[in-house]
C-alpha cells in the first residue's frame, strides 16, 4: 500500500468504503468518527438486499456462514467506489475474550477472494494477547493512510469518546424498553444478524407487528455482562457471545420469552445457543436459524405460535 | 484408592497411547483406554449434540460415553483455539443432563497461561502426584508423540508400495502394542528403534517417481482415521505417497507460526485461525515441491478451515495443482468417498503422464 507523502496542502480526500455487515453494527460510530475527524470520506454500502446476498453467495465458499456471504456481497458492491475498503482483523481483547475465528480471517478472505480486482483494502489488527490493543491498531491504520501518529491518536481518542457517548444513550433507551407494558421478548442474536435489513430485521419487525416488544440482548453494559457470563459459563470465550449470555442473566426476570436467532451455520452460536437452552430454564425459548431462503411464511407461523404461547402463559389469550 | 482417578481422554488416533503413558507413569492415575470408535459412537454422539456443531464435537462426545461405559470415572478434556475450547463445558453439561456421573477435568478452565494452573488440573487426577516425576515423564511423552508421528509419516509414505500386503500395517501395529505396554522411557526408545529397523526391512516395489499427495485440513478430522474414513489409507492403497505435515508434533511442539508466516505472506497478512497458517504453509510447500495433488480434509462447518479455502483456491491456481476438498459430517458414506478418491486419483495420474 502506498503512503501519501507528508501533509501537502492540496490533498485529495480519501474515500473509505465500509461494508454494512458484520462488525459495522458494533463499530459504526467509532469508524465514522475516526475517519471524519481525519478528513476522510466514508461510503457505506447499501442495506442488505437480495442482489447483495446473491453476489456474496457466488463469491464465498458455499459452506461459509450466511453472514460471511452477506459480508462478501457488501465488499463486492463497494469495489471500485472508494480508495480503500475497511476490513478489520480482530482476534481478541485478552484471554477468554476472543472473537469468532471468522474475524481473524475476514481480511485475508476478502483479499484472496477479490485478488483479481485492483481494489485496495484497509485493515487494522486488534490482538491483545499478541500485544496489539485497539489504540495501537488505529494509530497504525492512520499512519498507513498518511497521517501522523499524533493526528491518528487524537482522532482515535475523539472517536472513542463519541462511541462511548452513543453507547450510553443507546443503552439508556434500551433499558427503558424493559419497563414497557406488553410482552417483552429478548432477541438473543449478534447485532449483525438482528440488525441486518434482509435476515434479522424482518423478524423483529414482525414481532412488533404482533404487538410485542422485542428487545436486543446485545445492547447491554458490556463490562457487567462479561462478569455475569463468567459465572454462568466459565469457559465461554467469545466476546460477543459472552455479552449476550451476560445480558440474558441480567434481564431474565424482566422478560416474557427469548428468541435465539442465528445465521446458518454460525460456529459459536451452534454451541452457545445449546448452552443457553440448557442453563436458562423456565422461560420459553424460540430457536431460529436463518438462511438465505426467501419464503417468510414458515418463519411467521413459528413466531405467531410462539407469541401465542407467551400470551397463553400470561393469561392474556 | 487415595483419590486416584480412572481417567479417559476421548479417542484421538495414536495419541491415545501417549495419553496413557503420561497419565499412568507421570500423573500416577489409572488410564482407561478409550474403546475403538464405531458407528455407534458417532450415532450416540450425534443424537446428543446440537444440530450444526462441527463433527469432532459429536465423535468426542460419543467417545466420552464409550469411556464412561468402559469404566472411567473421570474425563479429561483438552482446551483449544477454536470451538474446541468450548467443547468441554458443553459436553459436560450434556452428559450430566443425560444422567452420567463422573468427574470432569476441563483444561479450558485452567488455561490462564500459567504453568501452575495446569498442575492444579493434573492434581485433581492424583492428589499425591509428584510434579518432578510428572515433568520428567512429560518430556518422555513429547518424545513419544514425535516418534508416533514420525512412524505414521513413514507408514503412509510407503504402505502403498509394499510387496507383501499388510507387512507395513503389521509393523506399525506391533509398534503401537509395544508403546501401549511400555512403562519407561527406555522401553519407548527400544520399541521405536525396533520398529524403524523392522520397517526399513520391508520390501517395497516403488516406482522411481511415484504419485505424491499432500494432506492438509482440520486438526482432528485430518488425523483421525475413524473420523476421515481412513482416507489416507485409501489413497495410499491406490499407489500414492501420502504426506501430512499437520500433526501434534508440528502444530504443537515444533510450531512457530510467525516463522511459517514469512513463507505464506504473499497469500495472507495475518494468522487466520488455529491451523490456518500451518495448512497454508504446507499446501504451498507441497505445491512448490511438485506434488501431484492436495487433499483438504475438514468436518462440516469447521470455520477456520472454510476460511482458508479461498487461499487454497489461489495456491491451486498459481501452482496448477489440483485440490480435492472433502467435508465430513456424521452421514458421510464410505462409497461416496471412494468414488471421489478414485476420480481424483485417475485425474492426477493422467496429468502426471501427460505433463
Amino acid at each position: 500500500m502506498q503512503k501519501n507523502k507528508g501533509a501537502e496542502p492540496v490533498k485529495k480526500k480519501i474515500t473509505i468504503g465500509i461494508p454494512r455487515a458484520m462488525l459495522y453494527y458494533r463499530y459504526e460510530v467509532l469508524w465514522k468518527n475516526f475517519f471524519s475527524i481525519l478528513g476522510a470520506d466514508c461510503v457505506i454500502s447499501e442495506p442488505t438486499n437480495k442482489e447483495i446476498i446473491k453476489s456474496g453467495t457466488a463469491a464465498a465458499i458455499d459452506e461459509a456462514c450466511l453472514c460471511t456471504k452477506i459480508y462478501l456481497g457488501h465488499v463486492k458492491s463497494l469495489i471500485g467506489k472508494c480508495d480503500y475498503i475497511l476490513i478489520p482483523r480482530i482476534s481478541n481483547f485478552g484471554i477468554k475474550r476472543n472473537m469468532c475465528t471468522k474475524f481473524e480471517a475476514l481480511y485475508d478472505i476478502a483479499c484472496n477472494t477479490f485478488r483479481k480486482t485492483s481494489q485496495k483494502f484497509l485493515t487494522y489488527n486488534v490482538d491483545v494477547i499478541e500485544d496489539c490493543p485497539e489504540e495501537n491498531a488505529f494509530i497504525n491504520m492512520g499512519i498507513e493512510l498518511g497521517f501522523s501518529k499524533k493526528e491518528a491518536l487524537n482522532a482515535y481518542k475523539e472517536a472513542k469518546k463519541g462511541e462511548s457517548e452513543s453507547l450510553k444513550n443507546h443503552l439508556k433507551a434500551n433499558e427503558g424498553l424493559y419497563k414497557k407494558n406488553g410482552l417483552k421478548i429478548l432477541i438473543v442474536a449478534h447485532s449483525y444478524v438482528a440488525m441486518d435489513s434482509y435476515i434479522g430485521k424482518p423478524v423483529t419487525d414482525f414481532l412488533k407487528k404482533l404487538g410485542t416488544v422485542p428487545i436486543m440482548a446485545d445492547v447491554v453494559d458490556r463490562k457487567d455482562a462479561l462478569k455475569r457470563s463468567a459465572k454462568v459459563s466459565p469457559t465461554l470465550k467469545w466476546e460477543l457471545s459472552r455479552e449476550l449470555v451476560g445480558s440474558i442473566d441480567e434481564h431474565i426476570d424482566k422478560i416474557d420469552g427469548m428468541v435465539l436467532m442465528s445465521a446458518f451455520p454460525c460456529g459459536p452460536d451452534s454451541m452457545v445457543d445449546e448452552m443457553i437452552i440448557r442453563k436458562f430454564r423456565g422461560k420459553p425459548i424460540l430457536n431460529i436459524t436463518l438462511d438465505d431462503q426467501d419464503g417468510t411464511a414458515g418463519l411467521e407461523t413459528r413466531l405467531e405460535s410462539f407469541v401465542d404461547i407467551l400470551r397463553f402463559k400470561g393469561g392474556t389469550l | 484408592m487415595n483419590g486416584v482417578k480412572k481417567v479417559s481422554f476421548p479417542s484421538f488416533t495414536h495419541y491415545n497411547y501417549a495419553f496413557k503413558y503420561f497419565m499412568e507413569n507421570g500423573v500416577g492415575a489409572r488410564y482407561i483406554m478409550p474403546p475403538q470408535m464405531t458407528l455407534r459412537t458417532l450415532d450416540r454422539g450425534t443424537k446428543a449434540s446440537p444440530d450444526y456443531v462441527c463433527t469432532p464435537f459429536k465423535t468426542t462426545l460419543g467417545s466420552m460415553m464409550d469411556c464412561l461405559e468402559a469404566g472411567a470415572d473421570t474425563i479429561f478434556m483438552s482446551m483449544g483455539l477454536c470451538r474446541l475450547g468450548y467443547y468441554g463445558e458443553l459436553q459436560e453439561q450434556i452428559l450430566r443432563d443425560m444422567g452420567y456421573q463422573f468427574d470432569f477435568v476441563n483444561l479450558s478452565e485452567y488455561s490462564t497461561g500459567k504453568r501452575r494452573d495446569y498442575i492444579k488440573a493434573l492434581k485433581r487426577l492424583n492428589p499425591r502426584m509428584s510434579v518432578a516425576k510428572m515433568m520428567l515423564v512429560l518430556a518422555e511423552t513429547v518424545k513419544l508423540v514425535e516418534q508416533l508421528d514420525e512412524a505414521e509419516a513413514m507408514y503412509y509414505k510407503n504402505c502403498g508400495f509394499e510387496k507383501v500386503k499388510g507387512s507395513c500395517k503389521t509393523a506399525i501395529k506391533r509398534y503401537h502394542t509395544a508403546v501401549e505396554t511400555a512403562t519407561t522411557g527406555r522401553e519407548l526408545e527400544a520399541a521405536y528403534k525396533k520398529f524403524k529397523k523392522e520397517f526399513n526391512e520391508i520390501e517395497l516395489d516403488k516406482p522411481e517417481n511415484p504419485l505424491k499427495v499432500g494432506v492438509v485440513g482440520e486438526f482432528l478430522t485430518a488425523q483421525d482415521a475413524f473420523s476421515n474414513l481412513d482416507v489416507e489409507q485409501k489413497l495410499a492403497d491406490m499407489g500414492v505417497e501420502v504426506y501430512r505435515y499437520l500433526n501434534a508434533t508440528s502444530r504443537m511442539f515444533h510450531y512457530k507460526g510467525k516463522n511459517l508466516q514469512v513463507e505464506t505472506s504473499e497469500y495472507c497478512k495475518y494468522d487466520m485461525g488455529p491451523t490456518s497458517t500451518i495448512n497454508i504453509w504446507a499446501a504451498k510447500n507441497y505445491a512448490s515441491h511438485s506434488f501431484d495433488g492436495i487433499v483438504h480434509i475438514k468436518s462440516a462447518g469447521c470455520t477456520p478451515e472454510i476460511d482458508i479455502m479461498p487461499v487454497l483456491h489461489n495456491i491451486s491456481e498459481d501452482y496448477k495443482i489440483p485440490v480435492l476438498y472433502l467435508t465430513y459430517d456424521s452421514q458421510t458414506s464410505d462409497t461416496g468417498l471412494a468414488t471421489r478418491l478414485e476420480a481424483f486419483y485417475d485425474m492426477i495420474s493422467m496429468r502426471k503422464k501427460v505433463l
